[in-house]
This record gives C-alpha cells, sequence and structure tokens, in this order.
C-alpha cells in the first residue's frame, strides 16, 4: 500500500458505516425554467448509492442522465435548471435545491466530478501545475510548494508517468487519456467520497478507454469511494459496478444489482438495450436496434413513457402517469408488465 | 535499454522543441519588425500622395493676394515644394530616414518639436481611454454573459447599440454639457502636464472615448464569455469550489480575452480618429488638434504627414503589444 495524501490509513475513520446509504435521491425532478413555464428533463428519478458502492447510469441521450449528475454536482442553475421536487441526501444534507452554504461543505470536497472526455475539462490556458494545485488548495489551504508535492503524488497514483513535466504542460500538449488521468487525479485532490463520472471515455481510442475505465475502477476500490458512472453503454458499467439504474425520458426505469439487471432485466427497455449491444451479439446475425426515437425532452408520451416503442405495450401502458419503481424479484422496475418478462436468458 | 535513459529520452526531444520554439518567436518579432517597417513606408508614402491631391496649395494659403509669381517660387524653393512630385518624395523619404519629419509651413517650427509637445497628451489620453475601457467592460461583458436572458442582459444590447451609433463629437458635448458646465465636476477645457493633475483634464475626454472603445468591446468580450461559460471546464472549476476572485479571472475571463485584445490593437486606429475629435471638443494640446489647426487647415503639408506616420507607427506598435498581451493570455495563439 502506499503511503501519502490518498493512503487508506488517512481515511480509515472517515469510513465507518453508519447503515445508511452515502447518497439516496429520492423522486426527482428537474426542470429548465423557461420564459413560457417550466420544461422537465427529470421526472420520478430515484437513486440510491452505499459508501464505496459503484452504480452506473444507462440510457440515451436526453435520458436526463447528465442532468442527474448536474443535480449531485450542484452546477444545476449555472443552466438554469433546478430542483422542482424530491430529495437528494448526501450525508446529513439535502442537495435539492441547498442553499451556497452547504453546497460550500460539500462541493470540491466530497464529492469529485470527471467530466466527458470528448469536452475540455482542463483549462487551456493555465496548465496543469496551476489546475492541481488550484484543486487541492481549494479545500485545503496550504504553500504551493506542498500543494506541488501532493500534485505529483496525484499524478503518480492515476499512473501518469514524467509527473512532473505534464505539471508544467498545457492541455493542449496532453493526448485524450492524459488529459483524463489529470482530471481524474484532480478529482481526488480532496479524497471525495463520491466520483461522479460523466460519460469519462467518450471520444477515446478503445484501447485508452479500458486503460481509464480499469483506473477508475482500481482507484475507487483503494481509496474507498463511491461511484457514480453516466454511460449509454452497458459493457462498460458491468465491468466497473456493482449496480446499475436505468433511465429512459427522465425516469428510472430500472434497478438493481448489475449481474441480476443485465441479464435478467425485468423492464422491456433494458432487454432491449442489453438486446442491442454490440460486444455480446452473436456472429452472423443482425444487430438488434431499438424501434423508434426516444421521446424529445419536455414532449414525453403518457403513462409509461416507453410505450411507443416497446413491444410490450397496451393500451393500460397509455394511461395514467408514468410507473413508479416497485420491487419485482430481485431489482426494482417501472414496468407495469415486469412480472411477465421470465427470468430467462436470452 | 535501461528504464532510465528511456526515461531520459522525451526530456532531450522536449529541449529541443523548446530551443526550437524560440527560434520560431524570434523568427516571428523580426519578421514582425520587417512588416512594421513596411507599414510605416506605406503609411508615409499614402499620406505624402494623397496630401498632394487635396485642392488647395499652401505656399497660395501663406501668401494670400500679396504673393508675385517670384516670391511664390522662392517660397517653394524654401519649403521643398519645388520640382517634380517624385522629385518631392525622394527628398521628403531622405530626410526622414534621418530623422527628421520637416519643417512646419505655418510656423516655421519643426514638426519634431510639434510632435514631440502635443504627443504625450495624446499618449496618455489613449491608455487612459484604454484603462477606462477595460475597467468598463469587463465586469459590464461578465454580467451581460452571466444574465444574458435577464433584463440586464437586454438592456446591454440596447445601450450598446444606442452608444455605438452615437458620434463621439455629440457625446462629446453632451457629456461637457452634464459634468463640466452643470455638475462642475471636471473642467471645461484646457490641461496640464503634471502627471496627477492632468488625470482631472483627461477623465472626461476618457470617457467620451469609451462610448466608442467600451461597445464593441464589451459585445466581443461577452460573447466569448457566453461561449466559455459552456465549456466543461468551468462546470469542473464550480465543482471544485474554486474562490470568486480565481474562478473569475483564471477560467471565465483569460480564456476569452485573447479576442477582445486582439481587437483592440485593430481598434486603435478607429481611437486615434476619434480622439483628434474629443481634443478638439476638450481643447486638449494633444496631436488630433495640431493635426487639424496646425495641419490640415492651413495645409501644412510636413505637419500632417509627420502626425499621419506617428499614427501610423502607434498603430503598429499597439496591434503588436496587444499580440503579445493575447499570447500571453491565452498560450494556444502563440502556436
Amino acid at each position: 500500500m502506499q503511503s501519502g495524501p490518498l493512503s487508506l490509513e488517512n481515511r480509515a475513520g472517515e469510513l465507518q458505516d453508519n447503515g445508511q446509504p452515502l447518497l439516496q435521491i429520492r423522486d426527482l425532478k428537474v426542470g429548465f425554467a423557461k420564459s413560457h413555464g417550466i420544461l422537465p428533463v427529470i421526472n420520478t428519478a430515484n437513486l440510491t448509492l452505499g459508501r464505496r458502492e459503484a452504480i452506473g447510469v444507462v440510457g440515451e441521450s436526453g435520458s436526463g442522465k447528465t442532468m442527474l449528475c448536474r443535480s449531485v454536482l450542484g452546477t444545476l442553475d449555472r443552466h438554469g435548471a433546478r430542483v422542482l421536487g424530491g430529495q437528494i441526501m448526501f450525508e446529513a444534507h439535502d442537495l435539492a435545491n441547498a442553499p451556497e452554504s452547504v453546497w460550500s461543505k460539500v462541493r470540491g470536497k466530497q464529492i469529485g466530478y470527471v467530466p466527458q472526455s470528448s469536452l475540455a475539462g482542463l483549462n487551456p490556458v493555465i496548465n496543469v501545475k496551476t489546475q492541481m494545485v488550484e484543486a487541492i488548495t481549494a479545500a485545503r489551504p496550504m504553500s504551493v510548494q506542498d500543494a506541488e508535492k501532493e500534485a505529483v503524488e496525484l499524478l503518480e497514483v492515476v499512473r501518469i508517468p514524467r509527473a512532473k513535466d505534464v505539471l508544467r504542460e498545457y492541455s493542449y500538449q496532453l493526448s485524450g487519456g492524459m488529459r483524463q488521468r489529470v482530471m481524474i487525479a484532480a478529482a481526488l485532490a480532496q479524497k471525495p467520497k463520491l466520483l461522479v463520472a460523466d460519460e469519462p471515455t467518450t471520444a477515446l481510442d478503445v484501447t485508452v478507454q479500458k486503460e481509464i475505465l480499469t483506473l477508475i475502477s482500481r482507484l475507487r476500490r483503494e481509496l474507498g469511494m463511491a461511484l457514480i458512472l453516466v454511460s449509454h453503454d452497458l459493457a462498460v458499467i458491468e465491468e466497473v459496478c456493482d449496480s446499475l439504474m436505468v433511465m429512459y425520458a427522465g425516469a428510472s426505469f430500472e434497478a438493481g444489482s448489475v449481474s441480476v439487471t443485465v441479464h435478467a432485466p425485468r423492464h422491456p427497455y433494458t432487454k432491449a438495450l442489453h438486446d442491442s449491444r454490440v460486444d455480446t451479439a452473436e456472429r452472423g446475425k443482425p444487430l438488434e436496434a431499438i424501434a423508434g426515437e426516444p421521446p424529445t425532452i419536455g414532449s414525453w408520451p403518457s403513462g409509461c413513457r416507453f410505450w411507443p416503442r416497446c413491444p410490450l405495450g397496451d393500451d393500460k401502458c397509455r394511461a395514467g402517469d408514468q410507473p413508479t419503481l416497485r420491487h419485482v424479484a430481485q431489482q426494482l422496475t417501472a414496468c407495469i408488465y415486469a412480472e411477465r418478462m421470465g427470468d430467462g436468458h436470452d | 535499454m535501461s528504464t532510465h535513459q528511456m526515461a531520459k529520452l522525451p526530456s532531450r526531444s522536449r529541449f529541443d522543441a523548446v530551443a526550437f520554439g524560440m527560434g520560431i518567436i524570434q523568427n516571428r518579432i523580426v519578421s514582425r519588425l520587417l512588416r512594421s517597417l513596411l507599414v510605416g513606408f506605406g503609411v508615409m508614402t499614402i499620406a505624402f500622395f494623397l496630401l498632394r491631391l487635396v485642392p488647395g496649395d499652401p505656399v497660395q494659403l501663406l501668401l494670400g493676394d500679396t504673393g508675385t509669381p517670384e516670391l511664390v517660387e522662392a517660397y517653394r524653393q524654401m519649403l521643398g515644394l519645388d520640382g517634380t512630385l517624385p522629385e518631392q518624395y525622394l527628398r521628403y523619404l531622405g530626410s526622414v530616414m534621418q530623422g527628421d519629419l520637416g519643417t512646419s509651413i505655418n510656423s516655421s517650427v519643426s514638426v519634431n518639436t510639434i510632435i514631440a509637445r502635443s504627443l504625450p497628451v495624446t499618449l496618455w489620453l489613449i491608455a487612459v481611454t484604454i484603462v477606462l475601457a477595460l475597467a468598463l467592460a469587463l465586469p459590464l461583458s461578465i454580467a451581460a454573459a452571466i444574465y444574458q436572458r435577464t433584463w440586464f442582459g437586454h438592456t446591454f444590447r440596447v445601450a450598446s447599440s444606442i452608444l455605438l451609433a452615437t458620434p463621439v463629437f455629440y457625446s462629446g458635448l453632451l457629456l461637457l454639457l452634464l459634468f463640466a458646465i452643470q455638475l462642475k465636476v471636471a473642467p471645461v477645457a484646457g490641461y496640464r502636464t503634471t502627471f496627477p493633475t492632468n488625470l482631472n483634464y483627461l477623465w472626461l475626454p476618457a470617457l467620451v472615448l469609451c462610448g466608442v472603445m467600451v461597445p464593441i468591446t464589451a459585445r466581443v468580450l461577452q460573447s466569448s464569455v457566453i461561449d466559455t461559460l459552456d465549456q466543461e471546464f468551468v462546470e469542473t472549476a464550480v465543482v471544485r469550489g474554486l474562490g470568486r476572485l480565481t474562478f473569475t479571472w483564471r477560467y471565465l475571463l483569460r480564456p476569452s480575452l485573447a479576442p477582445t485584445i486582439s481587437l483592440l490593437g485593430y481598434m486603435i486606429g478607429q481611437l486615434l480618429s476619434a480622439a483628434v475629435v474629443v481634443e478638439l471638443v476638450f481643447n486638449l494640446p494633444g496631436i488630433g488638434t495640431s493635426l487639424i489647426v496646425e495641419g490640415v487647415l492651413l495645409r501644412d503639408y510636413p505637419v500632417v504627414q509627420g502626425i499621419v506616420l506617428v499614427f501610423g507607427m502607434i498603430v503598429v506598435i499597439v496591434s503588436f503589444l496587444s499580440d503579445l498581451v493575447s499570447g500571453w493570455l491565452d498560450p494556444r495563439t502563440q502556436t
């Protein structure tokens, strides 16, 4: 075990389980405030995350995955959105529309963030050192020399070779994989209890994707962090996470442990996602695709939002509101016909 | 090869890259200087010939009705206005090369003296204007970017358009009436050359010139900041809980400023021509006043030529400086 700022000894005291989940999102509603009213983007999202647990959030674009992350990171208002209902319990804090005084205890201290690699997570006009030092000193004032030493250690933790040289460089001088390693190192600066990674491997080479995922997976185990990993790729989540939450059109559709939910789904949408996977497809058989388009934000169909594309969809599905999660077998599902879906594998 | 040697390799190539980079920067400075010389030469040539296309003979103006043909000829020789245009041009070129911008036809004072007397006033005016313009434009544009869709953003758009459409002689007179006559917080006209006192005479004219600078720079900066706000690194900075000052400077302004600074470099010409008008309105003894009163009105060729050359050099120098500053602000623009 290595010593230094991230060693397990340093955290041993903080990791006492008190039986409470680290993060519990209940019936979250998020919307954009527009001049003509409110445009909902998340309606009834539910998520429970234990300490040191890794949960994958999967869904198509527009399903509200990124907005879910932003509600946990406290950046909704920057994007003109706000929490309209529900709870986001993190430790003892309710982060739903929390005042700045609460956020200042959480931001940069207890929650780390790794953004999409396709976007520029590093500031292009200042070098890596300045950004690492900022991330370190944001919550723990210390001399620049000490912070630099810690920055080198952090870069070594994420397996960056020539860490001291990389500190002097700018984002445009680094490869995509290196940038993402730096982002992870910066996210670890405050030894967060929770790491939020929003599609951290999009736009990376396949081999680099694998490296980054392995790194995230290893670090969260070694450092005892909880992880929210957002992806549209079930294979990625299966590799890294313990549990899974499937989102569609702003709602939680299914949640449970990865092994059960992926292979014995109790929601037709999860099954459809699984059937359209490339990595497990049978050779020579045409790939399955989910028919139709996901609904556009704010113009969700009545009833279950998936019914227009669902093989099980009937008149009963169209009626009323989006069904809420309920226990079926070993998982939570929002499908009213979940019992019809057997335990069998396909 | 041992891992130790392996580790050494990249650092050597990095050293080479640095040396190579220095070469590029030196080349850039040399080529920039050559270009500046070329621009100066072009400005001088155009000023020389353009002036002589303007109707009105300086010797006729000087002598009025009393000029006999012999007297006119004698004056022409004395003032270097005899001979063909190309001959005159070569003579002028020769003396400029030696640093002599000629002698005023009207007052017999050397143009170098006129410029040395009036240029500092104008440079002060420009400097105060740029500082004031940035002090106004930076907070305004950040606020207008963050509150883009609120009443503030809309007011900002409308107000900057109105300000942009207002000519400086008009806004100058209005502000003069308001601040100097009504409120009596600024002198009506005049100038003192000593440092802290001169600011008293400069802030109002500079404010008028800001009417030219602020709407354009603030609008450009606002749209850059709006782009920056969408960047993922801003999101990361918010999540990291950085201090407000660090956040605003390093994450909002620095990544957004480069286009605005380049624009300042280009706008300096426009600013100079506005400064000419403002100097006249506020009766500042700057180079613009010299240009109009001593030069253009009296067809004083050497004065006009000299001042236009100085204007050209100011534009060249300022745009060079603005390149340096935007390179420092945003290292991407250096490559």
